[in-house]
């Protein structure tokens, strides 16, 4: 039950870009076009879903027993770089359709603050193991959400007649405030 | 190359490359810290010592590290200034490691400074590099000043806790919230584009 | 050298230093840090369980501590409970102090909170909220008053305020509250607190 909260609140409430403001750079910049925000959306999902595992080990297994939380952020980091190449080779092994699907936007993926938000976040909520991973998966489809709908609006924003310095970025920030409007509607949903 | 000028260099971080409003670089930090000016200021500083010491070793040691591990050791170094930057705080300014939470920690993600080094440090001398990223930082506090003034005084009638606004001001809790981060920026960034538009013309 | 010799060693020694020149701004700033978390735990105490000198953490669990204050003596004056559930918006962390018959709740004080500015956030202010919590009977479940009174004299003693505008939030600390009682007079009873 609280972890199916927790799963909903990572989705709707406190969703990854429109609360957190984490992955603004690929939400602003591969939300064009509808298909391939939805294969960045479950490219991010997917190495979400791992990050959060293997964070969740480091942070349990080898920073907090040894005592040396200083170094969180640098092996956090170097996790999620090593991650995102592994995966990316292992995909393209696998399974080439995927990789012709979501090659690309592996390796934008390393330098996406969500992935290190998410380990960060859940480093500093003391998530257990089914927590972290489910806050992952909640996470990255909060992710996948924001981008296809911002994906979706844009692509009739293009016939729109905004006003010239607005165009591009202006724009898709202003409706993104909207987006992030809308969804504190779904705010105080979960109760204790 | 060479023939631009050391203040050039510096220069060109506040507007013409200004990293937030003309590169869109280093968004996450710039919307979700701007509740307030003072966390504005902490993490523009925070981010202007990460990127000056990362732009002084990556550009010191540039010539030893082979080209195929440049990013990898970029990030190391980048994440040992954010853990030091990060470490400093939680010890000296605890409310204000309190209220900036994960995001100085995040500042190794913020593509601000893995593009200077990429694109600068990695190339230049280090006088030179330390000039262009005092550019960038200075560039990017600005434009964290910018934001967070208008989303305190607007969100609140205060500036720096200050109240500025009298009392016949009604706050517009928006700008505090996360959507007035996303509208004010966007408004911001049309007005940025509109001035530039209009001084083009007056160049041409 | 072969060049991935090269680059081995360039990223071993970029690593070690990293590592070595961490660990020495780590330990340089450990006890400070430590420091103003142990400071702010031990204001809170002192807050909610007025006349504190010294405390004593009695049980910690997930999202529920409890400290024990006492006088310059060692007297056991009230327990003081840490505690954190989810608001409107996110998780809310709180204190709050009971005399040790736990007849009584004495104060609460917010710790961290993110709710929205201007409306929940106001569970942070003293005359809005804060001071309704000022010794309430804690002998049965406390409730909440709606709507919002605008003096501590309209409410009960097992009442709470409601922020106007902020029913979530205000429910959300006093379901923190009253779950966290239940947690303290079951750990009382079964004996499972040391130091009384």
């Amino acid at each position: 039950m609280e972890l199916l909260a927790l799963f909903i609140s990572a989705i709707l409430i406190n969703n990854f870009v429109l609360y957190y403001f984490l992955g603004i750079c690929p939400f602003l910049g591969v939300s064009k076009k509808l298909d391939s925000a939805l294969s960045m959306g479950l490219a991010v999902t997917f190495v979400m879903t791992i990050t959060a595992v293997m964070s969740w080990m480091i942070n349990t297994w080898i920073l907090i027993p040894y005592n040396i939380g200083y170094l969180q952020t640098v092996s956090f980091i170097l996790v999620i770089a090593s991650l995102v190449q592994l995966v990316e080779m292992f995909i393209r092994k696998m399974s080439p359709p995927l990789y012709q699907a979501l090659g690309i936007y592996l390796p934008l993926i390393t330098t996406n603050c969500a992935i290190m938000g998410l380990a960060l976040l859940a480093a500093r909520k003391d998530y257990g193991f089914f927590e972290a991973v489910v806050f992952g998966i909640g996470s990255g489809i909060g992710f996948t959400l924001a981008i296809v709908l911002m994906a979706g609006i844009r692509e009739q924003l293009d016939l729109a007649d905004v006003p010239e310095p607005l165009k591009g970025a202006g724009i898709a920030l202003i409706v993104a405030g909207i987006m992030a409007l809308a969804f504190t509607g779904f705010s105080g949903m979960i109760k204790l | 190359m060479e023939a631009k000028t050391l203040s050039s260099e510096y220069v060109k971080g506040l507007w013409d490359e200004n990293p937030v409003f003309r590169q869109l670089l280093g968004l996450c930090p710039t919307l979700a810290v701007t509740n307030a000016v003072i966390n504005g200021i902490a993490m523009g500083l925070a981010t202007t010592f990460v990127l000056l010491l990362s732009s002084l070793v990556v550009s010191l040691i540039k010539k030893v590290i082979p080209n195929q591990v440049r990013i990898a050791s970029y990030i190391v170094i980048i994440a040992s200034f954010v853990t030091v930057a990060d470490l400093f705080l939680q010890a000296f300014f605890y409310p204000i490691s309190k209220a900036l939470g994960p995001y100085v920690p995040l500042i190794v993600v913020n593509c601000v400074i893995l593009g200077r080094q990429e694109a600068f440090s990695s190339k230049n001398s280090v006088g030179r590099s330390m000039i262009d990223a005092l550019g960038m930082s200075t560039g990017f506090v600005l434009a964290l000043l910018l934001l967070s003034s208008v989303r305190e005084i607007l969100g609140a009638g205060t500036f720096l806790g200050i109240q500025v606004l009298g009392s016949w001001f009604k706050p517009w809790i928006i700008m505090l919230l996360p959507a007035g981060a996303f509208i004010a920026f966007g408004i911001l960034l049309g007005l940025a584009l509109l001035i530039e538009g209009k001084t083009k013309k007056r160049r041409a | 050298m072969s060049l991935s010799a090269r680059m081995i060693l360039v990223l071993t020694c970029v690593g070690l230093i990293s590592g070595g020149f961490l660990a020495g701004v780590g330990l340089w700033t450990k006890d400070k840090i430590a420091f103003n978390i142990q400071q702010e735990i031990e204001q809170a105490i002192k807050t909610v369980v007025p006349g504190t000198a010294v405390s004593e953490k009695l049980h910690e669990e997930r999202a529920f501590t409890v400290y024990a204050g006492k006088t310059e003596d060692g007297t056991l004056i009230g327990y003081a409970v840490y505690a954190s559930g989810t608001g409107f918006q996110d998780t809310i962390t709180l204190m709050f102090g009971t005399d040790i018959e736990l007849q009584k709740l004495t104060r609460l004080t917010i710790l961290k909170q993110t709710e929205t500015p201007g409306l929940g956030a106001n569970i942070e202010r003293d005359d809005l909220f804060l001071k309704f919590w000022e010794d309430r009977n804690i002998q049965a479940d406390l409730t909440l008053h709606k709507p919002a009174a605008s003096s501590p004299t309209e409410l009960t003693s097992t009442e709470i305020n409601t922020i106007t505008g902020a029913t979530i939030s205000s429910e959300a600390v006093l379901n923190i509250v009253n779950l966290s009682l239940e947690k303290l007079k079951e750990k009382i009873e079964t004996g499972q607190l040391e130091g009384r």
